[in-house]
Protein backbone atom coordinates (compact mmCIF):
# COMPACT_ATOMS: atom_id res chain seq x y z
CA UNK A 1 0.00 0.00 0.00
CA UNK A 2 2.73 2.41 1.01
CA UNK A 3 4.62 1.54 -2.15
CA UNK A 4 1.58 2.22 -4.25
CA UNK A 5 1.03 5.56 -2.59
CA UNK A 6 4.65 6.50 -3.17
CA UNK A 7 4.36 5.61 -6.80
CA UNK A 8 1.24 7.73 -7.23
CA UNK A 9 2.84 10.69 -5.49
CA UNK A 10 5.99 10.66 -7.59
CA UNK A 11 3.86 10.14 -10.70
CA UNK A 12 1.73 13.12 -9.81
CA UNK A 13 4.75 15.28 -9.08
CA UNK A 14 6.25 14.47 -12.47
CA UNK A 15 2.92 14.99 -14.16
CA UNK A 16 2.27 18.39 -12.66
CA UNK A 17 5.82 19.60 -13.27
CA UNK A 18 5.36 18.68 -16.91
CA UNK A 19 1.96 20.34 -17.13
CA UNK A 20 3.26 23.51 -15.48
CA UNK A 21 6.24 23.74 -17.84
CA UNK A 22 3.96 23.09 -20.81
CA UNK A 23 1.58 25.83 -19.71
CA UNK A 24 4.41 28.35 -19.31
CA UNK A 25 5.69 27.48 -22.80
CA UNK A 26 2.21 27.74 -24.31
CA UNK A 27 1.04 30.88 -22.52
CA UNK A 28 4.21 33.00 -22.42
CA UNK A 29 4.03 34.19 -26.07
CA UNK A 30 0.31 34.93 -25.88
CA UNK A 31 0.58 36.83 -22.61
CA UNK A 32 3.66 38.72 -23.80
CA UNK A 33 1.89 39.73 -27.00
CA UNK A 34 -1.15 40.94 -25.09
CA UNK A 35 1.08 42.95 -22.74
CA UNK A 36 3.04 44.48 -25.64
CA UNK A 37 -0.19 45.65 -27.23
CA UNK A 38 -1.01 47.88 -24.26
CA UNK A 39 2.42 49.44 -23.89
CA UNK A 40 3.78 52.60 -25.45
CA UNK A 41 6.26 52.17 -28.29
CA UNK A 42 9.28 52.84 -26.12
CA UNK A 43 8.06 50.73 -23.23
CA UNK A 44 7.49 47.76 -25.55
CA UNK A 45 11.13 47.87 -26.65
CA UNK A 46 12.64 48.42 -23.21
CA UNK A 47 15.16 45.86 -21.92
CA UNK A 48 15.01 44.92 -19.10
CA UNK A 49 11.25 44.80 -19.61
CA UNK A 50 8.97 46.92 -17.44
CA UNK A 51 6.69 44.54 -15.58
CA UNK A 52 4.74 47.32 -13.91
CA UNK A 53 3.42 50.02 -16.19
CA UNK A 54 0.32 52.04 -16.95
CA UNK A 55 -1.58 50.44 -19.82
CA UNK A 56 -1.79 52.50 -22.97
CA UNK A 57 -4.49 51.58 -25.45
CA UNK A 58 -3.45 53.92 -28.25
CA UNK A 59 -2.22 50.99 -30.39
CA UNK A 60 -5.81 49.77 -30.65
CA UNK A 61 -6.86 53.24 -31.80
CA UNK A 62 -4.14 53.07 -34.45
CA UNK A 63 -5.76 49.89 -35.84
CA UNK A 64 -8.75 52.04 -36.78
CA UNK A 65 -6.69 54.85 -38.29
CA UNK A 66 -4.17 52.54 -39.97
CA UNK A 67 -6.64 51.12 -42.48
CA UNK A 68 -6.89 47.65 -40.96
CA UNK A 69 -10.66 47.67 -40.75
CA UNK A 70 -10.88 46.78 -44.44
CA UNK A 71 -8.75 43.69 -43.85
CA UNK A 72 -10.98 42.59 -40.96
CA UNK A 73 -14.03 43.09 -43.17
CA UNK A 74 -12.45 41.03 -45.99
CA UNK A 75 -11.46 38.23 -43.65
CA UNK A 76 -14.96 38.12 -42.22
CA UNK A 77 -16.60 37.99 -45.66
CA UNK A 78 -14.18 35.32 -46.90
CA UNK A 79 -14.38 33.11 -43.81
CA UNK A 80 -18.18 33.32 -43.50
CA UNK A 81 -18.86 32.65 -47.19
CA UNK A 82 -16.38 29.79 -47.05
CA UNK A 83 -18.22 28.27 -44.07
CA UNK A 84 -21.54 28.46 -45.96
CA UNK A 85 -20.05 26.98 -49.15
CA UNK A 86 -18.28 24.22 -47.23
CA UNK A 87 -21.38 23.17 -45.33
CA UNK A 88 -23.76 23.39 -48.31
CA UNK A 89 -21.43 21.24 -50.40
CA UNK A 90 -19.97 19.05 -47.66
CA UNK A 91 -22.98 18.01 -45.59
CA UNK A 92 -24.89 16.22 -48.39
CA UNK A 93 -21.66 14.73 -49.76
CA UNK A 94 -20.58 13.39 -46.37
CA UNK A 95 -24.06 11.99 -45.72
CA UNK A 96 -24.18 10.24 -49.09
CA UNK A 97 -20.68 8.83 -48.49
CA UNK A 98 -21.80 7.16 -45.27
CA UNK A 99 -24.79 5.61 -47.04
CA UNK A 100 -22.67 4.10 -49.83
CA UNK A 101 -20.75 0.85 -50.09
CA UNK A 102 -18.16 -0.77 -52.31
CA UNK A 103 -15.77 0.59 -54.89
CA UNK A 104 -17.41 3.97 -55.54
CA UNK A 105 -17.33 4.86 -51.86
CA UNK A 106 -13.73 3.67 -51.47
CA UNK A 107 -12.51 5.61 -54.49
CA UNK A 108 -14.31 8.79 -53.50
CA UNK A 109 -12.97 8.61 -49.95
CA UNK A 110 -9.47 8.02 -51.24
CA UNK A 111 -9.78 10.93 -53.65
CA UNK A 112 -10.90 13.25 -50.84
CA UNK A 113 -8.08 12.05 -48.62
CA UNK A 114 -5.50 12.60 -51.35
CA UNK A 115 -6.79 16.16 -51.86
CA UNK A 116 -6.37 16.78 -48.17
CA UNK A 117 -2.77 15.74 -48.51
CA UNK A 118 -1.92 17.69 -51.66
CA UNK A 119 0.84 20.23 -51.02
CA UNK A 120 -0.73 23.67 -51.07
CA UNK A 121 2.03 25.16 -53.14
CA UNK A 122 1.24 22.76 -55.99
CA UNK A 123 -2.32 24.12 -56.19
CA UNK A 124 -1.51 27.79 -55.81
CA UNK A 125 0.38 28.44 -59.00
CA UNK A 126 -2.30 27.02 -61.33
CA UNK A 127 -5.05 28.70 -59.28
CA UNK A 128 -3.25 32.01 -59.63
CA UNK A 129 -3.11 31.60 -63.42
CA UNK A 130 -6.75 30.44 -63.50
CA UNK A 131 -8.12 33.30 -61.39
CA UNK A 132 -6.00 35.81 -63.28
CA UNK A 133 -7.37 34.66 -66.63
CA UNK A 134 -11.00 35.03 -65.50
CA UNK A 135 -10.38 38.35 -63.74
CA UNK A 136 -11.05 37.14 -60.19
CA UNK A 137 -7.63 37.99 -58.78
CA UNK A 138 -7.76 40.21 -55.69
CA UNK A 139 -11.44 39.47 -54.96
CA UNK A 140 -12.89 37.84 -51.83
CA UNK A 141 -14.64 35.23 -54.03
CA UNK A 142 -11.31 33.92 -55.32
CA UNK A 143 -9.89 33.48 -51.82
CA UNK A 144 -13.10 31.95 -50.50
CA UNK A 145 -13.20 29.43 -53.37
CA UNK A 146 -9.49 28.65 -53.00
CA UNK A 147 -10.01 27.93 -49.30
CA UNK A 148 -12.37 25.11 -50.28
CA UNK A 149 -9.26 23.08 -51.15
CA UNK A 150 -8.49 23.03 -47.41
CA UNK A 151 -11.86 23.23 -45.73
CA UNK A 152 -14.10 20.98 -47.83
CA UNK A 153 -12.07 17.75 -47.48
CA UNK A 154 -11.52 18.52 -43.79
CA UNK A 155 -15.23 19.10 -43.15
CA UNK A 156 -16.30 15.97 -45.06
CA UNK A 157 -13.68 13.93 -43.20
CA UNK A 158 -15.03 15.07 -39.83
CA UNK A 159 -18.69 14.76 -40.85
CA UNK A 160 -18.31 11.25 -42.26
CA UNK A 161 -17.01 10.05 -38.91
CA UNK A 162 -20.01 11.58 -37.21
CA UNK A 163 -22.73 10.56 -39.70
CA UNK A 164 -21.56 6.94 -39.46
CA UNK A 165 -22.62 7.00 -35.83
CA UNK A 166 -26.22 7.85 -36.76
CA UNK A 167 -28.11 4.55 -37.24
CA UNK A 168 -29.30 3.83 -40.78
CA UNK A 169 -32.59 2.63 -39.22
CA UNK A 170 -33.54 6.28 -38.81
CA UNK A 171 -33.30 6.79 -42.59
CA UNK A 172 -35.37 3.66 -43.20
CA UNK A 173 -38.07 4.77 -40.80
CA UNK A 174 -38.27 8.18 -42.42
CA UNK A 175 -38.35 6.60 -45.89
CA UNK A 176 -41.27 4.38 -44.85
CA UNK A 177 -43.08 7.57 -43.90
CA UNK A 178 -42.57 8.77 -47.48
CA UNK A 179 -39.64 11.17 -47.01
CA UNK A 180 -37.19 11.60 -49.88
CA UNK A 181 -33.41 11.83 -49.42
CA UNK A 182 -33.38 15.62 -49.14
CA UNK A 183 -36.14 15.56 -46.53
CA UNK A 184 -34.35 12.85 -44.56
CA UNK A 185 -31.21 14.96 -44.53
CA UNK A 186 -33.00 18.19 -43.66
CA UNK A 187 -35.62 16.90 -41.20
CA UNK A 188 -33.88 13.95 -39.56
CA UNK A 189 -30.11 14.07 -39.89
CA UNK A 190 -29.32 17.77 -39.63
CA UNK A 191 -31.36 18.35 -36.44
CA UNK A 192 -29.49 15.48 -34.76
CA UNK A 193 -26.13 16.66 -36.04
CA UNK A 194 -26.55 20.31 -35.05
CA UNK A 195 -23.82 20.40 -32.35
CA UNK A 196 -21.39 18.63 -34.68
CA UNK A 197 -22.27 20.98 -37.55
CA UNK A 198 -21.59 23.93 -35.26
CA UNK A 199 -18.12 22.69 -34.37
CA UNK A 200 -17.31 21.88 -38.02
CA UNK A 201 -18.43 25.40 -38.94
CA UNK A 202 -16.18 26.86 -36.25
CA UNK A 203 -13.14 24.85 -37.30
CA UNK A 204 -13.71 25.76 -40.95
CA UNK A 205 -14.08 29.42 -39.99
CA UNK A 206 -10.79 29.36 -38.08
CA UNK A 207 -8.97 27.62 -40.96
CA UNK A 208 -10.21 30.18 -43.44
CA UNK A 209 -9.62 33.14 -41.11
CA UNK A 210 -6.04 32.09 -40.34
CA UNK A 211 -5.00 30.93 -43.81
CA UNK A 212 -2.15 32.96 -45.27
CA UNK A 213 -0.51 31.52 -48.38
CA UNK A 214 -3.56 31.37 -50.68
CA UNK A 215 -4.79 34.78 -49.52
CA UNK A 216 -1.30 36.22 -49.91
CA UNK A 217 -0.84 35.02 -53.49
CA UNK A 218 -4.39 35.67 -54.70
CA UNK A 219 -4.81 39.21 -53.33
CA UNK A 220 -2.84 42.41 -53.69
CA UNK A 221 -4.78 45.32 -52.20
CA UNK A 222 -8.58 45.20 -52.27
CA UNK A 223 -9.21 41.75 -50.85
CA UNK A 224 -6.29 41.61 -48.40
CA UNK A 225 -7.09 39.50 -45.33
CA UNK A 226 -5.95 40.08 -41.74
CA UNK A 227 -2.99 37.64 -41.82
CA UNK A 228 -1.76 39.23 -45.06
CA UNK A 229 -2.10 42.69 -43.51
CA UNK A 230 -0.18 41.55 -40.44
CA UNK A 231 2.61 40.17 -42.62
CA UNK A 232 2.81 43.38 -44.64
CA UNK A 233 3.57 45.26 -41.43
CA UNK A 234 6.87 43.38 -41.48
CA UNK A 235 7.83 45.19 -44.64
CA UNK A 236 7.24 48.64 -43.18
CA UNK A 237 10.12 48.24 -40.70
CA UNK A 238 8.82 51.04 -38.54
CA UNK A 239 8.98 48.66 -35.57
CA UNK A 240 5.65 49.76 -34.22
CA UNK A 241 5.51 46.64 -32.06
CA UNK A 242 2.49 47.74 -30.03
CA UNK A 243 0.51 48.18 -33.26
CA UNK A 244 1.62 44.79 -34.62
CA UNK A 245 0.77 43.23 -31.26
CA UNK A 246 -2.61 44.96 -31.14
CA UNK A 247 -3.55 43.79 -34.67
CA UNK A 248 -2.35 40.30 -33.75
CA UNK A 249 -4.43 40.23 -30.58
CA UNK A 250 -7.47 41.48 -32.50
CA UNK A 251 -6.91 38.85 -35.18
CA UNK A 252 -6.88 36.08 -32.57
CA UNK A 253 -10.11 37.13 -30.93
CA UNK A 254 -12.66 35.34 -33.15
CA UNK A 255 -10.75 32.07 -32.89
CA UNK A 256 -10.26 32.35 -29.13
CA UNK A 257 -13.94 33.14 -28.56
CA UNK A 258 -14.93 30.13 -30.63
CA UNK A 259 -12.54 27.82 -28.86
CA UNK A 260 -13.98 28.94 -25.55
CA UNK A 261 -17.40 27.94 -26.85
CA UNK A 262 -16.59 24.71 -28.59
CA UNK A 263 -13.41 23.42 -26.94
CA UNK A 264 -14.93 20.01 -26.28
CA UNK A 265 -16.12 19.55 -29.85
CA UNK A 266 -12.85 20.73 -31.34
CA UNK A 267 -10.92 18.30 -29.16
CA UNK A 268 -13.10 15.33 -30.06
CA UNK A 269 -13.75 16.39 -33.66
CA UNK A 270 -10.19 17.09 -34.80
CA UNK A 271 -8.76 14.28 -32.72
CA UNK A 272 -11.07 11.49 -33.73
CA UNK A 273 -11.36 12.72 -37.31
CA UNK A 274 -7.64 12.38 -37.66
CA UNK A 275 -7.40 8.91 -36.18
CA UNK A 276 -10.35 7.14 -37.82
CA UNK B 1 -26.74 5.91 -61.23
CA UNK B 2 -28.22 9.27 -62.20
CA UNK B 3 -31.47 8.26 -60.53
CA UNK B 4 -29.65 7.55 -57.28
CA UNK B 5 -29.96 10.42 -54.78
CA UNK B 6 -26.44 9.80 -53.58
CA UNK B 7 -25.11 10.79 -56.97
CA UNK B 8 -26.75 14.22 -56.68
CA UNK B 9 -25.52 14.66 -53.11
CA UNK B 10 -21.92 14.00 -54.04
CA UNK B 11 -21.61 15.59 -57.47
CA UNK B 12 -21.47 19.28 -56.36
CA UNK B 13 -18.50 18.52 -54.13
CA UNK B 14 -16.79 16.54 -56.87
CA UNK B 15 -17.28 19.42 -59.31
CA UNK B 16 -16.10 22.04 -56.81
CA UNK B 17 -12.98 20.14 -55.81
CA UNK B 18 -12.39 19.20 -59.44
CA UNK B 19 -12.29 22.90 -60.29
CA UNK B 20 -10.10 24.10 -57.42
CA UNK B 21 -7.83 21.06 -56.99
CA UNK B 22 -7.92 18.32 -59.62
CA UNK B 23 -7.86 20.60 -62.66
CA UNK B 24 -5.11 22.83 -61.20
CA UNK B 25 -2.99 19.77 -60.41
CA UNK B 26 -3.26 18.58 -64.00
CA UNK B 27 -2.48 22.08 -65.18
CA UNK B 28 0.58 22.12 -62.89
CA UNK B 29 1.92 18.98 -64.56
CA UNK B 30 1.62 20.69 -67.92
CA UNK B 31 3.19 23.92 -66.61
CA UNK B 32 6.19 21.97 -65.34
CA UNK B 33 7.04 20.97 -68.90
CA UNK B 34 6.68 24.48 -70.29
CA UNK B 35 9.11 27.29 -70.74
CA UNK B 36 7.03 29.95 -69.02
CA UNK B 37 8.79 33.02 -67.74
CA UNK B 38 6.28 35.78 -67.08
CA UNK B 39 8.66 38.58 -68.01
CA UNK B 40 9.58 36.96 -71.36
CA UNK B 41 7.26 36.63 -74.34
CA UNK B 42 6.06 33.19 -75.39
CA UNK B 43 5.15 29.98 -73.58
CA UNK B 44 6.35 26.78 -75.22
CA UNK B 45 6.93 23.10 -74.49
CA UNK B 46 10.45 22.30 -73.41
CA UNK B 47 10.19 18.77 -72.05
CA UNK B 48 12.15 17.96 -68.92
CA UNK B 49 14.29 21.10 -69.13
CA UNK B 50 12.71 22.67 -66.00
CA UNK B 51 13.47 19.56 -63.96
CA UNK B 52 17.05 19.34 -65.22
CA UNK B 53 17.67 22.99 -64.36
CA UNK B 54 15.99 22.55 -60.98
CA UNK B 55 17.96 19.46 -59.94
CA UNK B 56 21.22 21.08 -61.02
CA UNK B 57 20.62 24.35 -59.16
CA UNK B 58 22.38 25.00 -55.87
CA UNK B 59 19.22 26.70 -54.54
CA UNK B 60 17.29 23.44 -54.91
CA UNK B 61 20.05 21.45 -53.23
CA UNK B 62 20.22 23.77 -50.25
CA UNK B 63 16.40 23.91 -50.02
CA UNK B 64 16.34 20.10 -49.90
CA UNK B 65 18.80 20.12 -47.02
CA UNK B 66 16.95 22.87 -45.15
CA UNK B 67 13.55 21.21 -45.67
CA UNK B 68 14.88 17.86 -44.46
CA UNK B 69 16.61 19.36 -41.42
CA UNK B 70 13.59 21.46 -40.47
CA UNK B 71 11.20 18.56 -41.01
CA UNK B 72 13.19 15.99 -39.03
CA UNK B 73 14.07 18.26 -36.13
CA UNK B 74 10.59 19.75 -35.68
CA UNK B 75 8.83 16.40 -36.09
CA UNK B 76 11.07 14.65 -33.57
CA UNK B 77 10.56 17.35 -30.94
CA UNK B 78 6.82 17.48 -31.59
CA UNK B 79 6.29 13.73 -31.27
CA UNK B 80 8.09 13.62 -27.93
CA UNK B 81 6.36 16.70 -26.50
CA UNK B 82 2.91 15.79 -27.79
CA UNK B 83 3.25 12.27 -26.40
CA UNK B 84 4.37 13.53 -23.01
CA UNK B 85 1.57 16.12 -22.81
CA UNK B 86 -1.02 13.59 -23.93
CA UNK B 87 0.14 11.09 -21.29
CA UNK B 88 0.01 13.82 -18.65
CA UNK B 89 -3.48 14.96 -19.61
CA UNK B 90 -5.14 11.70 -20.69
CA UNK B 91 -6.31 10.73 -17.22
CA UNK B 92 -9.98 10.83 -16.32
CA UNK B 93 -9.44 13.65 -13.84
CA UNK B 94 -7.71 16.22 -16.04
CA UNK B 95 -9.84 19.24 -16.70
CA UNK B 96 -11.26 20.58 -19.94
CA UNK B 97 -9.76 23.97 -19.14
CA UNK B 98 -6.23 22.56 -19.18
CA UNK B 99 -6.84 20.90 -22.54
CA UNK B 100 -8.34 24.10 -23.93
CA UNK B 101 -5.27 26.06 -22.83
CA UNK B 102 -2.98 23.46 -24.36
CA UNK B 103 -4.63 23.71 -27.79
CA UNK B 104 -4.81 27.52 -27.93
CA UNK B 105 -1.75 27.87 -30.21
CA UNK B 106 -3.56 25.78 -32.80
CA UNK B 107 -6.10 28.53 -33.46
CA UNK B 108 -3.66 31.42 -33.57
CA UNK B 109 -2.82 32.51 -37.12
CA UNK B 110 0.71 31.26 -37.99
CA UNK B 111 1.54 34.77 -39.18
CA UNK B 112 0.93 36.03 -35.66
CA UNK B 113 2.93 33.11 -34.25
CA UNK B 114 5.85 34.07 -36.46
CA UNK B 115 5.72 37.71 -35.44
CA UNK B 116 5.44 36.93 -31.77
CA UNK B 117 8.44 34.62 -31.78
CA UNK B 118 10.46 37.02 -33.90
CA UNK B 119 9.66 39.63 -31.28
CA UNK B 120 10.44 37.34 -28.33
CA UNK B 121 13.72 36.02 -29.77
CA UNK B 122 15.05 39.35 -31.03
CA UNK B 123 18.54 39.92 -29.66
CA UNK B 124 17.97 43.60 -28.83
CA UNK B 125 14.38 43.99 -27.73
CA UNK B 126 13.08 40.45 -27.21
CA UNK B 127 12.00 39.14 -23.82
CA UNK B 128 13.72 35.80 -24.45
CA UNK B 129 16.51 36.82 -26.82
CA UNK B 130 17.62 39.95 -24.97
CA UNK B 131 16.54 39.23 -21.40
CA UNK B 132 16.12 35.54 -20.48
CA UNK B 133 18.92 34.07 -22.59
CA UNK B 134 21.57 36.63 -21.55
CA UNK B 135 20.48 36.04 -17.94
CA UNK B 136 21.61 32.41 -18.27
CA UNK B 137 24.73 33.39 -20.15
CA UNK B 138 23.68 32.95 -23.76
CA UNK B 139 24.43 36.06 -25.79
CA UNK B 140 23.26 35.34 -29.31
CA UNK B 141 21.08 37.03 -31.86
CA UNK B 142 19.47 33.75 -32.90
CA UNK B 143 17.58 35.06 -35.92
CA UNK B 144 20.71 36.57 -37.46
CA UNK B 145 22.69 33.32 -37.49
CA UNK B 146 22.05 30.46 -39.95
CA UNK B 147 21.66 27.65 -37.41
CA UNK B 148 20.04 29.92 -34.85
CA UNK B 149 17.47 31.06 -37.40
CA UNK B 150 16.57 27.49 -38.35
CA UNK B 151 16.28 26.59 -34.69
CA UNK B 152 14.10 29.64 -34.01
CA UNK B 153 11.71 28.58 -36.73
CA UNK B 154 11.59 25.07 -35.32
CA UNK B 155 10.75 26.47 -31.86
CA UNK B 156 7.94 28.65 -33.22
CA UNK B 157 6.62 25.77 -35.31
CA UNK B 158 6.74 23.36 -32.38
CA UNK B 159 4.82 25.91 -30.34
CA UNK B 160 2.21 26.30 -33.03
CA UNK B 161 1.74 22.71 -34.24
CA UNK B 162 2.36 20.41 -31.27
CA UNK B 163 -1.25 20.83 -30.06
CA UNK B 164 -2.58 19.12 -33.19
CA UNK B 165 -0.42 16.09 -32.58
CA UNK B 166 -1.38 16.26 -28.92
CA UNK B 167 -5.06 16.00 -29.92
CA UNK B 168 -4.42 12.94 -32.08
CA UNK B 169 -2.43 11.22 -29.31
CA UNK B 170 -4.99 12.15 -26.67
CA UNK B 171 -7.81 10.60 -28.71
CA UNK B 172 -5.75 7.47 -29.30
CA UNK B 173 -4.68 7.15 -25.65
CA UNK B 174 -8.24 7.45 -24.46
CA UNK B 175 -9.37 4.69 -26.80
CA UNK B 176 -7.02 2.10 -25.21
CA UNK B 177 -9.20 -0.12 -23.01
CA UNK B 178 -8.45 0.22 -19.26
CA UNK B 179 -8.67 -3.57 -18.82
CA UNK B 180 -5.41 -4.07 -20.69
CA UNK B 181 -3.54 -2.14 -18.04
CA UNK B 182 -5.33 -3.88 -15.19
CA UNK B 183 -4.61 -7.29 -16.68
CA UNK B 184 -0.90 -6.64 -17.05
CA UNK B 185 -0.73 -5.00 -13.61
CA UNK B 186 -2.11 -8.20 -12.06
CA UNK B 187 0.84 -9.97 -13.64
CA UNK B 188 3.12 -7.65 -11.70
CA UNK B 189 4.09 -5.27 -14.50
CA UNK B 190 5.88 -2.03 -13.74
CA UNK B 191 5.18 1.39 -15.20
CA UNK B 192 7.68 1.04 -18.02
CA UNK B 193 6.29 -2.40 -18.88
CA UNK B 194 2.86 -0.88 -19.25
CA UNK B 195 4.29 1.82 -21.49
CA UNK B 196 6.32 -0.44 -23.76
CA UNK B 197 3.97 -3.44 -23.84
CA UNK B 198 0.62 -1.68 -24.18
CA UNK B 199 0.72 2.09 -24.69
CA UNK B 200 3.38 2.27 -27.37
CA UNK B 201 2.16 -0.69 -29.51
CA UNK B 202 -1.44 0.56 -29.29
CA UNK B 203 -0.33 4.04 -30.37
CA UNK B 204 1.59 2.94 -33.47
CA UNK B 205 -1.25 3.81 -35.83
CA UNK B 206 -1.85 7.20 -34.28
CA UNK B 207 1.85 8.05 -34.30
CA UNK B 208 2.24 7.21 -37.97
CA UNK B 209 -0.89 9.17 -38.92
CA UNK B 210 0.38 12.10 -36.88
CA UNK B 211 3.74 11.96 -38.60
CA UNK B 212 2.07 11.78 -42.01
CA UNK B 213 0.00 14.89 -41.26
CA UNK B 214 3.09 16.55 -39.87
CA UNK B 215 5.14 15.94 -43.02
CA UNK B 216 2.37 17.40 -45.18
CA UNK B 217 2.00 20.34 -42.82
CA UNK B 218 5.76 20.96 -42.77
CA UNK B 219 5.98 20.93 -46.56
CA UNK B 220 3.24 23.58 -46.55
CA UNK B 221 4.85 25.79 -43.90
CA UNK B 222 5.28 29.17 -45.47
CA UNK B 223 4.13 32.18 -43.49
CA UNK B 224 6.01 31.32 -40.33
CA UNK B 225 9.31 31.39 -42.22
CA UNK B 226 8.23 34.28 -44.43
CA UNK B 227 7.50 36.45 -41.39
CA UNK B 228 10.45 35.36 -39.25
CA UNK B 229 13.36 35.23 -41.71
CA UNK B 230 12.07 35.35 -45.33
CA UNK B 231 14.32 32.32 -45.87
CA UNK B 232 17.49 33.99 -44.59
CA UNK B 233 20.08 34.70 -43.45
CA UNK B 234 21.39 33.65 -46.84
CA UNK B 235 19.51 30.49 -47.75
CA UNK B 236 19.70 28.99 -44.29
CA UNK B 237 15.92 28.78 -43.73
CA UNK B 238 14.76 28.62 -47.34
CA UNK B 239 12.54 25.54 -47.61
CA UNK B 240 10.80 24.19 -50.72
CA UNK B 241 7.74 26.43 -50.25
CA UNK B 242 9.86 29.56 -49.81
CA UNK B 243 11.99 28.65 -52.83
CA UNK B 244 8.83 27.95 -54.86
CA UNK B 245 7.34 31.31 -53.98
CA UNK B 246 10.57 33.14 -54.79
CA UNK B 247 10.94 31.31 -58.10
CA UNK B 248 7.37 32.05 -59.17
CA UNK B 249 6.66 35.51 -57.79
CA UNK B 250 10.08 37.13 -57.56
CA UNK B 251 11.92 35.32 -60.36
CA UNK B 252 8.71 35.04 -62.44
CA UNK B 253 9.75 31.59 -63.70
CA UNK B 254 6.41 29.74 -63.57
CA UNK B 255 7.78 26.68 -65.35
CA UNK B 256 10.58 26.09 -62.84
CA UNK B 257 8.24 26.78 -59.91
CA UNK B 258 5.74 24.26 -61.31
CA UNK B 259 8.52 21.67 -61.55
CA UNK B 260 9.24 22.25 -57.86
CA UNK B 261 5.50 21.84 -57.16
CA UNK B 262 5.59 18.46 -58.92
CA UNK B 263 8.59 17.43 -56.80
CA UNK B 264 6.62 18.34 -53.67
CA UNK B 265 3.65 16.22 -54.82
CA UNK B 266 5.99 13.27 -55.44
CA UNK B 267 7.58 13.60 -51.99
CA UNK B 268 4.18 13.78 -50.29
CA UNK B 269 2.92 10.76 -52.22
CA UNK B 270 5.94 8.67 -51.30
CA UNK B 271 5.59 9.49 -47.59
CA UNK B 272 1.83 8.88 -47.67
CA UNK B 273 2.20 5.53 -49.43
CA UNK B 274 4.89 4.41 -47.01
CA UNK B 275 2.70 5.22 -44.02
CA UNK B 276 -0.43 3.69 -45.55
CA UNK B 277 1.33 0.50 -46.53
CA UNK B 278 2.73 -0.10 -43.11
CA UNK B 279 0.02 1.02 -40.79
CA UNK B 280 -3.28 1.70 -42.40
CA UNK B 281 -4.23 -1.45 -44.28
CA UNK B 282 -7.95 -1.64 -44.83
CA UNK B 283 -8.78 1.88 -43.78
Amino acid sequence: MARKLGRTLSDDLGRWTLITLALIFVLLPIVWLAIASVKTRNAALAIPPEFIFTPDFSAYARIMSGGFLGAFQNSLIIALSNVVLTLVLGVPAAFALTRMHGKVQENLSFWLLSIRMAPLFAVILPLYVLFKSIGLLDTPIAVSLAHLTLTLPLAIWMLVTYFRSIPVDLDHAARLDGANALQILWLVIIPIARPMLASVAIIVFIFSWNEFLLAFILTSRNAQTVPVAVASLAGTMSFDWPLIAAVSVASMLPALIFVGFAQRHIVSGLGSGAVK
Amino acid sequence: MVKDWRFWFVIPTVLALGTVVAFPTGFLLWMSTAHWVVTEPGVYFNGAQNFQTLFASSAFLSATGVTLAYLTLSTAIMVVLAFAFALALAGPHSSGLLRALMITPLVIPPVVVGFTWRFLLNGEIGFIGAYLLPAIGIEANLLAEPLGALFSIVIADVWSRTPFMFLIFLAALQSIPRDYYEAIRLDGAKRFHEFFLITLPMMKGAISVAILFRVIDALNTFELIYVMTKGGPGRSTQTYSLLGWKTAFQGFDFGAAAALGVVMIVVTTIVALAVFRRFMRGV
